[in-house]
């Protein structure tokens, strides 16, 4: 397959992340230092020889860029201070816009403005239709627990399927990958486990209380989709799931208040650099967090139908978080990362 | 040229904390009274990541030049150069008043710094307008440090009839290349060339050598300094001493030997190695048991020569006048602890470049034979010689060099000692396999680059990446380094790892600046009066630099260097006059000297 070179692709991913692309001499130093790379598997500098040359096609057939977890050990021993931790960060977000069809996820992630204006946008949204419910209580809980139904439903089938195929499209079929069909399935397997556990990254230098933080917020995430969309939390009698909501929402809340502290601070590497997808991704989600664990709270003393903008609030940050941030914001980089440990399984499978 | 264009003014200033810089305000004043000078900045005002914000800055004050003063000019070149740009200006309008690069840097100096941003302004070079006048010169050199650029600056002199001092810090001149076993690319044995131009120094009446010694102090002015000189006590004495070697084998105490790059042990008294200059014995005060705790004298008992052993001697200062003093004191070798990951200190297989040229000289620890590091009887890690053999090398290249957590410069010499050293060990151990790992082969100078085919043919594994981490595996090490130009990971377990560490400047060569009244460059090097086409005369009248402590370089050109500074010194004895220093004049002399040439 020929390649073209593309001069504007280095201009094009400035604006996904911090960092200049032409600091690095390809000694190869954050290769060999990460624990994550294998035969067959190079990553960062094949990534940032590959921008560095201006080539587009090569890069969006990658899926090296989503196997990182950015530790960041790579940077601080670059002998270039070129940062390639950041410069992978910058690709997986280049990616996401590749990816999305709707082209929104690049454009929110270049432009502070559109963003603004998407949210602004949701936010009336679920002011208005408070109004047309008349700002009743129950006929606004009720709507809300259809609506993040439809919601997960119509962003899965619209947008999320769509950009997991195109992937597939970009890693897989374009690049005449032969797996064996059998491999599929065991592949299948990995995918489901990585998604609970994300194992992958013990092997990483930030060691193992980083992944537990995040795999007790991904457990939590998970948990709390499953005890308010489907097991209606906020209306529920069953004492268990009650209990299972207050203590996924805390721990959802707690750890994102951690991870913020971690940004402000900028101590490891990993938290120097963030982009304002970073912050949107993280604060949404400890906002989910905490006005969830309110409203049931509020639920519980009695005081929800005097306090229905405690709620309205709570709607609107399901909202936002479900329209704009999961189909197009960094939730997204959490499937593909799933993905493309799949996709790199289907490689390393037809090689054999 | 430029004097009526519209300027601004940058100001770079980092003060680090320290209270005893330049006065950037005052200076800042100064050059405000210029009715071109428009607009001043300062570094800590201006939030140098916005370029358009400072080009729309220069696009309302209508400029036209730039002038960057302060230290470190050149880390904003780059930024300011793409604002004139954004700004549509000619981005060649951008002059730089480096203070530290003419010398310029304590609070006493801020006229100095005035009379260089001065010169900016009016568009002349700093080095034309600063001609300073002449003084007459005493025929005596000192010559500072007794490596390879020292005796052969001393050799050139003393040659010329003329007096020199050669002073040197350790018990014996030689230096490093007395360390080496060969040199590339000829791969000549570094000793047979050394030691005659020693024991030529050694002999010349000319020379006085002043081993053991350490400059205390510097007084007086280009063509007449006063040198304090410390000389350490030797404790034996040299008239008398016969070089026997019956009180080394007799004294109680080891400590590492410093010539072996503390590869092996030596004795409390001992000379460095048979051919050391003088050739004489004496007392490493810091390992002997009668300067510690006054019980001992074995050595006093068993020296054939009455009272040639004195263990009381003390330290004593003495003060010379020179003319002209020539700086040579090189280098350290880069210390590979800093790098923790390449295990240095931690397994004792991953050596330095320096401990393996002592391994493979035939006049080394070992007789020439490579072998594993080991603990001896009294736990002290060392190269014994047995029978055990590494079958495998690695040779990882730019240890602390080209790297911007450590030294950013190219150290110059690696790779092409990197190469030697693979080639020796190929000599000494034909079916050991050797690797090296290197980022870009610098073989720069003349049959260097056949030397590199040379090495290739040898059946050297050469490959392009740089190792990442050196770690143990069943008492091997396995090195972890990406093939760049193969695209592939590698994991490669050899026996030894050599780490080819970089040049540095040594620690007290600030110190000995400050003494001189000569400056640094940013990385610590001695600075030079001119980069390009005055490498050996420095801002200070009388006061040259020859060999690594200028920058680093192989020995060819260190030779070369040394030539060169003793032919300045030469030169000026002959006129019997030395240009004052620059660094000297005042600020009306060279103000009006730029408007002389601006006119």
């Amino acid at each position: 397959m020929s390649n073209r070179v593309n001069p504007d692709i280095k201009k094009e991913l400035r604006k996904f992340g911090e960092g200049d692309w032409n600091d690095c001499f390809n000694c190869g130093n954050c290769t060999a230092i990460c624990s994550l790379t294998e035969k067959g598997i190079l990553f960062p500098r094949k990534e940032i020889r590959t921008i560095q040359m201006g080539l587009k096609s090569k890069l969006v057939s990658n899926v090296e860029p989503w196997l990182c977890y950015y530790c960041g050990e790579c940077s601080e021993t670059c002998p270039r201070d070129a940062n390639p931790g950041e410069l992978m960060m910058a690709v997986r977000r280049y990616l996401t816009k590749i990816y999305d069809w709707t082209g929104l996820a690049g454009l929110f992630y270049k432009s502070k403005l559109a963003l603004f204006i998407a949210f602004l946008l949701v936010l009336i949204g679920v002011i208005a239709v408070g109004y047309a419910k008349g700002f009743q209580t129950e006929a606004l809980m009720e709507f809300g627990h259809l609506f993040e139904q439809y919601l997960i439903i119509a962003v899965f089938t619209l947008i999320i399927l769509p950009n997991i195929f195109h992937m597939f499209w970009l890693t897989i079929v374009k690049q005449k990958v032969k797996a064996p069909i059998f491999s599929y399935i065991t592949g299948f397997w990995q995918l489901i486990w990585n998604m609970f556990t994300q194992t992958r990254s013990l092997k990483c230098e930030t060691g193992n209380f980083r992944w537990f933080e995040h795999f007790l917020v991904v457990i939590g995430y998970l948990l709390l989709l499953l005890t308010t969309v489907f097991l209606g939390w906020f209306s529920t009698e069953n004492t268990f799931i009650i209990w299972l909501g207050y203590i996924v929402c805390a721990l959802v809340f707690i750890l994102t208040f951690d991870f913020m502290i971690d940004r402000l601070r900028k101590k490891s590497e990993v938290s120097k650099f963030s982009h304002h997808s970073d912050w949107l991704f993280v604060i949404w989600l400890f906002l989910l967090g905490l006005t969830a664990f309110i409203v049931r709270l509020f639920v519980d003393t009695n005081l929800i139908d005097n306090n229905i903008w405690l709620y309205i609030i709570h709607l609107i940050v399901i909202a936002q978080w479900g329209i704009l941030l999961v189909p197009f914001g960094k939730w997204t980089h959490f499937l593909y990362r799933l993905f493309a440990i799949y996709f790199a399984y289907l490689k390393k499978s037809a090689l054999k | 040229m430029g004097e009526n264009e519209m300027t601004g003014i940058f100001f770079c200033c980092n003060l680090n904390g320290n209270e005893d810089v330049v006065d950037i305000f005052e200076v800042a004043k100064n050059a405000e009274k210029n009715s071109t000078v428009t607009v001043v900045w300062y570094s800590t005002d201006i939030f140098l990541s916005n370029v358009k914000s400072f080009a729309s800055e220069i696009n309302k004050n209508d400029l036209k030049r730039l002038i960057i003063a302060g230290n470190k000019t050149g880390s904003v070149k780059s930024f300011l150069t793409e604002a004139m740009v954004i700004a549509g200006k000619n981005p060649k309008n951008i002059l730089m008043a480096d203070f530290n690069e003419y010398g310029a840097n304590t609070k006493a100096e801020t006229e100095r710094a005035k009379a260089i941003l001065e010169c900016a302004i009016l568009g002349i070079p700093f080095e034309t307008a600063s001609v300073p006048d002449e003084t007459s010169v005493l025929t005596d050199t000192l010559v500072i440090g007794g490596g390879i650029a020292g005796i052969q600056a001393s050799l050139e002199i003393a040659n010329g009839n003329q007096k020199v001092y050669l002073l040197e810090r350790t018990a014996t001149i030689g230096g490093h290349m007395a360390m080496f076993d060969k040199t590339f690319p000829t791969l000549d044995c570094a000793a047979c060339i050394l030691t005659p131009k020693m024991v030529e120094v050694g002999q010349h009446q000319m020379i006085e050598l002043l081993t053991y010694c350490e400059v205390k102090g510097v007084t007086g002015g280009p063509g007449n300094y006063k040198v304090r000189i410390l000389k350490k006590a030797k404790r034996v004495n040299l008239a008398s001493c016969i070089s026997c070697g019956t009180c080394s084998e007799k004294c109680p105490s080891k400590t590492f030997s410093e010539f072996d790059a503390y590869t092996s042990l030596r004795k409390a008294i001992y000379i460095p190695f048979p051919q050391a200059v003088p050739n004489k014995y004496l007392i490493d005060a810091d390992s002997c048991i009668y300067v510690e705790n006054g019980k001992c004298g074995v050595c006093v008992k068993v020296c054939p020569v009455d009272s040639c052993i004195n263990l009381d001697e003390k330290d004593e200062e003495v003060e010379i006048t020179v003319g002209n003093i020539i700086v040579a004191t090189g280098f350290k070798v880069f210390d590979a602890k800093k790098i923790e990951r390449y295990g240095y200190g931690k397994y004792p297989n991953v050596i330095t470049s320096l401990e393996l040229e002592r391994l493979v000289n035939a006049a080394g620890p070992t007789a020439g034979d490579i072998c594993f590091r080991k603990p001896d009887k009294k736990g002290n890690m060392v190269f014994t010689n047995d029978n055990e053999k590494p079958k495998s090398f690695a040779l990882i290249h730019c240890i602390g060099s080209r790297d911007e957590n450590y030294n950013k410069y190219c150290s110059r010499v690696c790779c092409m000692y990197s190469l030697k050293l693979a080639h020796l060990i190929k000599e000494k151990l034909p079916d050991a396999d050797v690797f090296e790992y290197f980022i870009d082969m610098r073989a720069f100078g003349k049959g260097y680059e056949e030397f590199y085919d040379r090495i290739k043919e040898e059946g050297v594994n050469i490959i392009r990446g740089k190792t990442a981490k050196v770690e143990e595996e069943n008492g091997q090490l396995l090195l972890r380094t990406e093939d760049v130009i193969n695209d592939s990971l590698i994991e490669q377990k050899v026996d030894m790892v050599v780490l080819a560490v970089g040049l540095e400047p040594r620690e007290d060569a600030v110190e000995l600046a400050k003494m001189l009244g000569i400056s640094t460059s940013c990385d610590g090097w001695f600075l030079e009066a001119n980069s390009i086409c005055d490498t050996v005369d420095t801002y200070t009248g009388g006061i040259t630099i020859a060999g690594v402590c200028q920058g680093p370089k192989d020995i060819p050109d260190t030779v070369a260097q040394a030539s060169a500074a003793s032919s300045q010194v030469l030169k000026s004895i002959i006129n019997g006059k030395i240009r004052k220093s620059i660094k000297d004049l005042s600020y009306n002399k060279i103000v009006s000297n730029a408007k002389e040439f601006s006119k």
